[in-house]
């Protein structure tokens, strides 16, 4: 998988293009970490390009969304294909993550009169 | 002619008679007629001693008339009686600009009821050619006509009045209250700082309504001018002030906000807070605006309060808020939560779902013995999302609930927060009578993963419920590790179509195979779903390699197979595989000559002339725009 890191503002936007499985998982999970390190609290990750995502994959961004919550920052996805939406809906994943259809209108969640 | 007049002449007459019913028939009639004579039957009428009639003869008057009723209405504005006066009135309030020229010839009549009427009724009307004339009669020598035409200036709205209000502000005292609303309506920013000077007044109700007229008009820069307000004894004045700065900080974008930041908003907490809890918008968006930089406990709890109050947009605003305000916040819904009626409860759990963490979540373990079912299953759901692992034993108990929404809850809480060592616990849902707890299960297991979930889901493709085997080869294709692929690869050869087509579609997404026999067999199946999934399935496994097989589906004795097996074939983008595609372009069936037509139109082949420019010439019009697209892409076109 190919994770490219961009800055938007006070938010880091990762574009995931590729399979979403355990390799590829893990290596996420130290890309955000080391943002979280760095002090960004606001990720966001662009999911236009993931064409398959799997148990182990599921598993890395659950266990993203964790560290997230512990550090009190915030993650949202965006662009999710319909075979990824589906896997999200049958897990009830979409419960408990912030998705939206674009990246824009994440970015502009980010700028709330409350969360900015 | 003559029987027209002498007709008329019968139904004047008529509307003397003491019979109430022929003096009715009269009017009925009249007011089927537009000629003058019929106006001035209508308006005799007005006089008639019932009170029905005289409204028919006014619908009559309203709807038919116009310039002609205009000066013969204006003659009963100075009726002696009340109800017909105001009877005259509605009707050119009715009638509207036409009636407006023939006002203005009389607004300096002799009677003062007259010109007073007339400014009321042009105010109503609001028609800016009554802006000059009214203009005037505020130098009118009663002051009940100045005060008329000061509201109906107000009315018109029109900025020329401004001047002449203003100084009707200096010249007549009890003008005032008038002048002072209507500059508030009309809205000329240029008399703001008159407005600041007519707060210096020491008449309370001048104050206020120049409070208001601020309100209407001000700008960012009119807050400071307010504020002092807010400090007044007078608790009415200190809460119009703030109603006045509300309405300008609405009205001002973000940046101007800063204005407001300083106010002593904590005086009017009950105000504010009533007002979302009221569903006053204005007051709403002021104040959860300002919370950013308004803080305290008090704040939260006031907060807390409205939830219950306001709709889902505003419901969502103050979750961002508290969300915001994080962990003290959290702490204090935890709290509230005990002590909450179940409804309440509800809404609070709502809020928690954005805040809560693991010490939280310790917090509402105790509410999975609530008797509410709506409660128990927020509860779940918010246990999973804190990912707060010592939850796990009350979730276990939740997954078991008499309630089929909380074990669902609970055991998709449990796919996010446990490991492989739970999947026995959670696969015992799966065979919960309920489609949504089993798919709960089954989604929970896909998170989880691993080799006890893949062979429960592989053993469950032959579970006696049709239904179960379509799950389970779902799931599979979900778990998508590479242990899957077998189970998957015996499912091609499944006694259902469904879980056959399943199974395919999964083996193409999760790749890694090196033997494609089993998908090839299925390019055979007597089903004509699994056929094309096939296709699609070794187009995305072998890319081009697959022509060789898809080939004969070409000829499929389906048209849609046959439609995807063109597709498919356009789509791998080879210009030589583009002979395949001739005969399907003098195929029987349109829709199968459209498919190689787009086709056509990418692979390209020059061979396809003769036949594509046959097709854009055919009856059928769908062929033409495909058929153009091919002969653009030959280079015919």
């Amino acid at each position: 998988m190919e994770i490219k890191v961009r800055e938007e503002g006070p938010v880091a936007v990762l574009d995931l293009k590729g399979r979403l499985d355990l390799a590829s998982g893990s290596t996420l999970k130290e890309e955000i970490k080391k943002l979280y390190e760095t002090n960004h609290t606001a990720v966001h990750l662009n999911l236009t390009e993931v064409e398959f995502i799997n148990s182990s994959g599921l598993g890395s961004l659950v266990s993203i969304l964790k560290e997230t919550r512990l550090r009190k920052s915030r993650l949202t996805l965006s662009n999710l294909a319909s075979y990824v939406q589906e896997i999200f809906d049958i897990t009830q994943l979409s419960h408990i993550f912030e998705i939206f259809s674009s990246e824009q209108e994440a970015l502009t969640s980010f700028q709330s009169p409350v969360t900015s | 002619m003559g029987n027209v007049v002498e007709h008329f002449g019968q139904l004047l007459t008529s509307l003397r008679s003491p019979d109430f019913n022929e003096r009715e028939n009269a009017v009925r009639e009249l007011g089927s007629h537009n000629e003058d004579a019929a106006v001035t039957g209508l308006v005799m009428a007005l006089e008639d001693p019932d009170t029905g009639i005289r409204e028919m003869a006014a619908d009559h008057l309203a709807a038919i008339a116009g310039v002609t009723a205009a000066p013969l209405l204006i003659r009963f504005l100075g009726h002696d009686d009340i109800g017909t006066r105001n009877l005259a009135a509605e009707i050119l309030v009715t009638i509207g600009a036409p009636a407006v020229p023939a006002m203005l010839q009389h607004i300096e009549d002799d009677d003062i009821d007259v010109r007073k009427f007339l400014v009321d009724i042009l105010g109503r009307i609001r028609d800016e050619r009554a802006v000059e004339p009214v203009c005037q009669r505020l130098r009118d020598g009663n002051t009940n006509v100045v005060c008329s035409a000061a509201e109906a200036l107000g009315e018109i709205g029109s900025a020329e009045a401004a001047v002449h209000l203003i100084a009707t502000y200096a010249r007549t005292e009890d003008a005032r209250l008038p002048v002072v609303e209507a500059l508030g309506k009309i809205g000329d920013r240029s008399t703001l700082k008159h407005l600041y000077e007519f707060l210096k007044t020491d008449d309370v109700m001048i104050r206020y309504a120049t409070l208001e007229a601020i309100g209407r008009i001000g700008v960012s820069d009119s807050v400071k001018k307010l504020a002092p307000f807010l400090y007044s004894p007078d608790r009415a004045i200190a809460e119009t002030a703030l109603m006045a700065i509300i309405h300008i900080s609405n009205r001002s974008n973000r940046h101007d906000r800063g204005a407001t930041e300083d106010l002593p908003l904590h005086r009017f907490t009950s105000l504010l807070f009533d007002g979302i809890r009221n569903r006053n918008e204005d007051v709403t968006k002021f104040t959860l605006n300002r919370l950013t930089h308004w803080h305290g406990n008090t704040v939260i709890e006031e907060l807390l309060g409205t939830i219950d109050f306001v709709d889902d947009d505003i419901f969502r605003w103050i979750a961002d808020i508290l969300a915001g305000v994080g962990y003290p916040a959290g702490k204090m819904i935890t709290k509230k939560l005990a002590t909450a009626s179940n409804r309440f409860k509800i809404k609070l759990l709502d809020v928690l779902k954005y805040i809560i963490v693991g010490d939280l979540a310790e917090e509402i373990l105790p509410l999975a013995d609530v008797q509410d079912p709506e409660v128990r299953q927020r509860v779940a759901h918010l246990l999973g999302i804190s990912g707060y692992s010592r939850a796990i034993q009350t979730l276990k108990k939740l997954a078991l609930d008499a309630n089929g929404h909380v074990r669902a809850a609970a055991l998709s809480a449990l796919g996010w927060l446990c490991a492989e060592d739970d999947i026995d616990f959670i696969m015992t849902g799966l065979d919960d009578r309920y489609p949504e707890v089993r798919e709960a299960a089954a989604g929970a297991m896909i998170i989880i993963g691993g080799p006890k979930a893949i062979a429960k889901f592989s053993a469950d493709l032959y579970h006696p419920e049709i239904e179960r085997q379509r799950l389970a080869v779902k799931a599979l294709g979900w778990i998508g590790e590479l242990d899957v692929i077998d189970p998957l690869l015996r499912a091609t050869s499944h006694p259902d179509a469904a879980v056959r087509k399943s199974a395919i579609n999964a083996l193409a997404r999760v790749g890694h195979l090196t033997d494609m026999e089993a998908i090839k067999a299925t390019l055979q199946d007597e089903n004509s779903a699994v056929r094309k999934a096939a296709i699609s399935a070794l187009v995305s496994l072998e890319g081009t390699n697959a022509i060789h097989d898809i080939r004969p589906l070409l000829e499929d004795e389906d048209v849609w197979v046959r439609y995807h097996a063109i597709g498919c074939v356009g789509e791998m983008g080879k210009k030589e595989f583009a002979e395949y595609l001739l005969p399907s372009l003098e195929a029987d069936l349109d829709i199968v000559r459209i498919a190689a037509a787009r086709a056509m139109s990418v692979l390209g082949d020059r061979r396809a002339i003769p036949t594509l420019n046959k097709m854009v010439g055919e009856k059928n019009r769908e062929l033409v725009p495909p058929g153009e697209a091919a002969l653009l892409n030959t280079g015919d076109r």
